[in-house]
């Protein structure tokens, strides 16, 4: 009995040892190296943004960042690994928009808003690219004939369902047949070769394309112009069409994080936002930069729920 | 800039100090992956790819390209030694040079594939700097209506991997067409078979898949006779006989031809390439029943193949900026991440360091092509490791290997079930080939014919105004038609060796 007591006694100090440090290192984190989970393979884009801000919050932190790739799933096997991690800042994602479109399909085993969203580095709004050959010079070109020619046109699909192509034609109400393709490079292949009348894609991934003549960039789906390469590309808005899309990715972790810890995480993503080594290698691979911190990416997320849950009813 | 002057350029940089020496890291690494099973090229490059981070473009993307061409050499070692296939375009060679080496002639088999492997990847390197632009022109001309009607032909070739019973080749080909509708629809995005489970969205791997089938079966087999007094086999001539080198460099050509063109096509990879190759080569053969039991050409031709095939897959690359197979897509990554896009653009904005990577892969085949060559003596002396030390080894690098693919356990199970499912194939002589075939040509061939089917509104017969597709198609059905024939006039004797061993 006494013994039980003794180490009962032993037990209570060593917790409170234990809770001390633990408040105490909340205040210092990271003591140890952070993995990154990227939900995607090694050389995609996602992986390209989640190693940029990996190695500039090793710089800001003083500490290890680890990338680690776990693919599948479209994506939800290396998100929700998020969520099953231990909420001690030692375990992040990068989040992208699937994020939001698979719980819509129904295809995730987590709603979007089980995350906590720390901050977002990367926007890319797509653009919409013909051959350089092809007879539409302007946006109002291509949607006249489509207009003109419902279920004539052929959209080359880099991916299915396609927001982007739905929402287009959601919003204009014309008709065009979708072909779908795995990944833009076969889907600018299909409009390079002639078959796919449009493609809508990344501006870095027609960027080789565009530069050589090949392509041409009609329209951006974003709200303002994007600098460079297609500064004189006009938006859809200027068309005249509200349409504004486009592939986000941040930094997400388990919402139970503890408040400090997350504090210190989203200081260290806005500084990583403007880290002239971020910005550099960003700029170098064609990947926007859209710093958008803890308040504003949760809302900007929800506000995309409510974008895209109409366009994945239509594709379902 | 004319390709002699540009390839000159590109010699001069290439074969400077820290770039020479790291094509001859890029390719040792690539012959290393290669020869370890489970782990292969894409693997190795996207694992690599932010070490290069830091270096210069030049020498990093030498030493990545390196690393994937490198691996199609190293594969063949172990399928040849141990039944094991190194790397997933080295499957089909397991079946006839492991055959070689059971007749003590593994020398002749690593020997050949070197030689086709050296004249495969030389072939297409020059080919490459000479007519890399207007073949890639080509190539874009090349829709998904004529890559079906490929796939097609690809499918009709399964005869060939069949064996000596219908029955159970066809088992073994519906089981791969099953396990390839896994994952997404194509068209509309639904999932198919995942039972709820995530790791299923994105389809079977597979490397993975590859493997558990061909890999961890042979272990769990070796495993029943490991107490066994076993010959070594031993390596003694690396050169074919005399009378063997006519269909051998035939092999050689029609694998080096395949390859290549294979190689400008976006979508297929350096596994169809080296399939397709074994089938041709059985249907073009005077006695096609010397397959499976050490036919030099079955060893010849894929191993070209696949080799061609890399080197080829760098064409569209270069002058297109198109990556058209997965592996390449990672060096396109590699590209992109150093800040260059490749295409038309930067043969001009950088002739310096296009060049210098087309002459750095004259340098690493002539390399690969010594490491193989006069040290295929020293490779051997794997088979020469006691079992009970390589096959836990074996075991582990395939655990690794599987691991890495997705970063997940699941896949390891996943190559666990595989591996078991064929041990008891190989107990009960159902060929594995099929299911390969079937397996990656399934999933390419419906995505292919749903995007024709769309372009021709539903109307099948538009294949067939089309040149291309219509040629190939038409040829198709010449292959089809040939083997019902020969198969109706030999039926009763392939009904009667259902239950020969």
């Amino acid at each position: 009995m006494k013994r039980f007591v003794l180490s009962v006694m032993v037990l209570l100090l060593a917790g409170g040892v234990l809770f001390a440090q633990g408040t105490k290192a909340a205040v210092q984190y990271p003591v140890k190296p952070i993995e990154l989970v990227v939900p995607f393979a090694a050389g995609g884009g996602t992986d390209a943004v989640g190693r940029a801000i990996a190695a500039s919050l090793k710089e800001i932190l003083k500490q290890e960042v680890v990338v680690s790739n776990k693919t599948g799933g479209g994506g939800s096997v290396g998100m929700i690994d998020g969520l099953n991690a231990k909420p001690d800042g030692y375990t992040l994602i990068v989040f992208t928009r699937e994020v939001v479109s698979l719980p819509l399909l129904g295809q995730a085993p987590f709603k979007t808003m089980d995350f906590k969203f720390l901050g977002n580095l990367n926007i890319d709004p797509p653009v919409v690219v013909v051959q350089s050959t092809s007879k539409y010079k302007t946006i109002k070109d291509l949607l006249d004939d489509m207009k003109a020619n419902p279920d004539k046109l052929k959209f080359a699909a880099s991916v299915v369902p396609n927001y982007y192509g739905i929402q287009l034609a959601m919003t204009t109400g014309f008709k065009f047949v979708t072909v779908p393709f795995n990944g833009a490079a076969p889907a600018l292949t299909e409009v390079l070769g002639g078959r796919g009348d449009f493609a809508i894609v990344g501006p870095g991934e027609a960027r080789a394309q565009v530069e050589a003549g090949n392509l041409r960039p009609l329209a951006v789906m974003a709200e303002s112009r994007i600098a460079g390469l297609y500064k004189d590309v006009p938006t859809f808005r200027e068309a005249g069409l509200d349409i504004v899309s486009g592939t986000y990715r941040g930094i997400a972790a388990n919402p139970a994080l503890p408040e400090a810890v997350s504090r210190i995480l989203e200081d260290a993503l806005a500084k990583v936002a403007v880290d002239p080594a971020f910005v550099q290698f960003m700029n170098k691979a064609y990947l926007g930069i859209g710093y958008k911190n803890s308040a504003e990416i949760t809302k900007f997320v929800q506000k995309d729920i409510e974008i895209l849950k109409p366009i994945i009813e239509l594709a379902k | 800039m004319d390709s002699i002057s540009g390839l000159l350029l590109g010699f001069s940089t290439a074969l400077q100090g820290g770039n020479i020496l790291f094509c001859i890291i890029g390719v040792s690494a690539g012959m290393l992956v290669g020869i370890l099973p489970g782990l292969g090229p894409v693997t190795a490059i996207a694992l690599l790819l932010p070490v290069t981070f830091r270096m210069e473009a030049i020498p990093a993307i030498i030493m990545l390209a390196g690393i994937y061409y490198g691996s199609m050499y190293g594969g063949t070692i172990t399928s040849v030694l141990i039944n094991v296939p190194g790397e997933a375009a080295s499957v089909v060679t397991c079946i006839d040079g492991h055959a070689m080496a059971k007749k003590g002639r593994a020398g002749t088999a690593l020997g050949v594939a070197a030689i086709g492997s050296f004249i495969g990847g030389t072939a297409t390197v020059i080919g490459l700097s000479l007519l890399g632009p207007p073949l890639a022109k080509l190539a874009l001309g090349f829709g998904p209506q004529e890559f079906f009607a490929i796939m097609f032909l690809g499918m009709t070739m399964i005869m060939g991997l069949i064996g000596k019973s219908l029955i159970r080749g066809m088992l073994s080909a519906a089981l791969g067409l099953t396990l390839a509708m896994i994952g997404m629809d194509p068209m509309s995005g639904a999932l198919r078979f995942t039972f709820g489970e995530p790791n299923l969205m994105d389809g079977l791997d597979f490397v993975v898949i590859a493997m558990g089938l061909f890999g961890i079966s042979e272990v769990l087999l070796g495993y029943e006779t490991i107490n066994a007094e076993k010959r070594v086999e031993r390596i003694s001539k690396l050169l074919p006989e005399r009378d063997e080198w006519r269909p051998t460099m035939g092999a050689i050509g029609r694998g080096t031809f395949l390859g290549f063109l294979l190689g400008l096509i976006p979508g297929a990879n350096a596994v169809i390439a080296s399939v397709l190759s074994y089938s041709i080569e059985k249907k073009v053969a005077k006695d096609p029943s010397r397959f499976g039991k050490g036919a030099i050409e079955g060893v010849a031709g894929p191993e070209t193949a696949n080799n061609a095939f890399a080197g080829s897959a760098m064409i569209p690359l270069f002058t297109l900026g198109i990556p058209t197979s997965p592996t390449v897509a990672i060096l396109f990554g590699a590209f992109i991440m150093h800040g260059l896009t490749p295409g038309p653009a930067l043969f001009n904005e950088n002739p310096t360091l296009v060049w210098a990577i087309i002459a750095s892969m004259y340098i690493g085949n002539a390399v690969l092509l010594v490491f193989n060559l006069p040290m295929a003596r020293l490779w051997a002396k794997i088979a020469f490791i006691p079992e009970r030390i390589l096959y836990p080894i074996i075991v582990a690098i395939a655990v690794v290997g599987a691991y890495s693919t997705s970063g997940s356990l699941w896949q390891v199970g996943a190559m666990l079930v595989a591996g078991v499912v064929g041990y008891f194939f190989k107990k009960v002589d159902i060929p594995l080939a099929p299911l390969l075939l079937t397996f990656v040509l399934g999933k390419l061939m419906e995505n292919t014919f749903i995007q024709s089917m769309i372009y021709f509104g539903g109307n099948v017969l538009g294949f067939f105004a089309r040149p291309i597709s219509g040629t190939i198609l038409i040829l198709a059905f010449i292959v089809l038609g040939f083997s019902i024939v020969s198969a109706w006039k030999g039926r009763r004797r392939s009904l009667g060796s259902d239950t020969e061993v």
